[in-house]
């Protein structure tokens, strides 16, 4: 279970502080996924980061009572200074996972071959993907944080993250940002919609996408 | 007891991977790899060391003069390149915040701790070296040199324990704090006998924390000659609210710390 209380979150800006988040209350049960919807510059990524724990809330409090993976996006969780196979040694050892799995899972699902003698900095955005992907999935977490990258890179790339992370983990939850609305009404079990920093909670999928279309 | 355990062996296996990264990101696997970290200490101590011995003839204080500057001079190394590893220590890791295992302090520590091995290796290498040479004398008392080295590096440590959230928080600061560390050579101890200076410049030194550290070191390498001035209380009524404050200045910037 993870439970969001009153999240507030705000940036400087130019005059004062912007308010991206207002008072945001949600949960999320065990094995649920859930679809954050809403126009770019919502507050998708910057909730989902609070969630991850990266940023720390303005006020507010968060409930972790399942393992959280970080969010899994085209920056972050790794180290654009260090190559695929640094960073696959330094998860591992972070989270006291035993390297030769890692390395075996990033080498098998990734493909990306000798790319990841590469520093990461040298990599598309594709490549990225195929890496934040297989380093988070090495580590089992009761819950995914998926920062639109779901969606990227190519069919046989989508084919293998829908079976990684939709049927090999068929019960651990999520909270995915997409704008693909097929893979969201496929396979979220409930919708929330961001909007002027409040969240909508819509128990059904297909509600959600009909009030986002709305909007 | 169980969950103290637990928490204990993260934060180890953080710690190590953390310096793993620090040293491949700095030094690579190339050539000497990290052996690097010591090679700058060690050519600004010799070539120091070499000047002053060119300068002012082989002894000073009644001592071996180039055992005086470099055990004055890789202490005070250590503070300025710590000081300076530690400004932006946060923004520039800003990533490894994507783990919450990861806290900022350890990113301090680790920067800390890196520059810390690398100047005690380059200075027990070059005492080994000056010593089968005849330059460095057999310490008088080892005890009393660790204990001086562990209160120049705790004192240290409370000050980039400041300066890494302030540097975050100011940009003034910032473009400053480069500058300042030039006014720790006085301070620092490194180039005189505390108990050589006129009273009321001693008594002004000793304000300094780190002065009783090089003392107590000084004493370690060359015995009762050099009339050691120190105190064991005084530098620790600086270093423990120095790092009480720097604690609660990283848990202000942690709270407002932006990540990409």
């Amino acid at each position: 279970m993870i439970i969001c209380q009153d999240i507030h979150k705000s940036y400087k800006a130019a005059h004062g502080r912007h308010e991206v988040l207002k008072g945001i209350n949600l949960s999320v049960a065990k094995g649920e996924r859930v679809a954050l919807l809403g126009r770019n510059g919502a507050g998708k990524s910057t909730l989902i980061k609070q969630i991850g724990g990266v940023e720390l809330p303005d006020s507010g409090r968060i409930i972790r009572c399942m393992t959280t993976s970080w969010p899994i996006g085209f920056n972050g969780g790794f180290q654009g200074s260090l190559t695929g196979y640094d960073n696959a040694r330094f998860i591992a050892r972070i989270y006291g996972r035993p390297y030769a799995d890692m390395r075996e899972f990033v080498e098998d699902f990734t493909e990306l071959g000798g790319a990841l003698k590469q520093e990461v900095k040298t990599y598309s955005s594709g490549m990225r993907a195929r890496l934040a992907f297989a380093l988070s999935l090495a580590i089992e977490f009761d819950c995914y944080l998926i920062d639109e990258v779901i969606l990227v890179g190519d069919q046989n790339f989508q084919r293998k993250c829908q079976q990684e992370l939709f049927e090999n983990r068929a019960d651990s939850a999520m909270i995915i940002i997409s704008h693909d609305m097929n893979i969201i009404s496929e396979y979220c079990s409930k919708g929330v919609i961001l909007n002027n920093g409040v969240a909508e909670i819509h128990q059904t999928i297909q509600d959600a996408i009909d009030c986002y279309n709305a909007m | 007891m169980a969950s103290l355990a637990k928490g204990w062996d993260i934060q180890m296996r953080v710690i190590k991977a953390l310096m793993l990264r620090e040293l491949t990101t700095r030094f690579g696997r190339e050539n000497i790899g990290f052996l690097w970290i010591m090679a700058e200490p060690l050519l600004f101590a010799v070539l120091v060391a070499l000047l002053w011995r060119a300068m002012k003839g082989p002894l000073e204080y009644g001592v071996d003069i180039v055992a005086f500057v470099i055990s004055g001079y890789i202490p005070l190394v250590l503070f300025r390149s710590s000081v300076q590893r530690a400004v932006n220590s946060f923004t520039a890791n800003g990533g490894l915040m994507y783990h919450r295992q990861i806290n900022v302090i350890d990113l301090i520590l680790v920067r800390f701790l890196i520059e810390f091995i690398g100047h005690m290796m380059a200075y027990l290498f070059i005492a080994l070296v000056l010593g089968t040479l005849g330059f460095f004398p057999i310490p008088h008392d080892i005890g009393f040199l660790m204990l001086g080295w562990s209160y120049y590096a705790a004192f240290t440590f409370a000050v980039v324990l400041v300066v890494a959230p302030l540097s975050e928080m100011s940009d003034v600061f910032e473009k400053i704090v480069g500058v300042s560390t030039y006014l720790m050579i006085p301070f620092s101890g490194g180039f005189y006998l505390v108990g050589s200076l006129y009273p009321d410049a001693a008594a002004v030194v000793l304000w300094s924390p780190p002065v009783h550290g090089m003392e107590m070191m000084r004493y370690g390498i060359f015995g009762p000659s050099v009339d050691p001035q120190y105190d064991f209380l005084y530098p620790l009524l600086f270093i423990v609210p120095c790092m009480a404050l720097g604690l609660v200045l990283c848990r202000n910037v942690r709270r407002h710390l932006v990540i990409e």
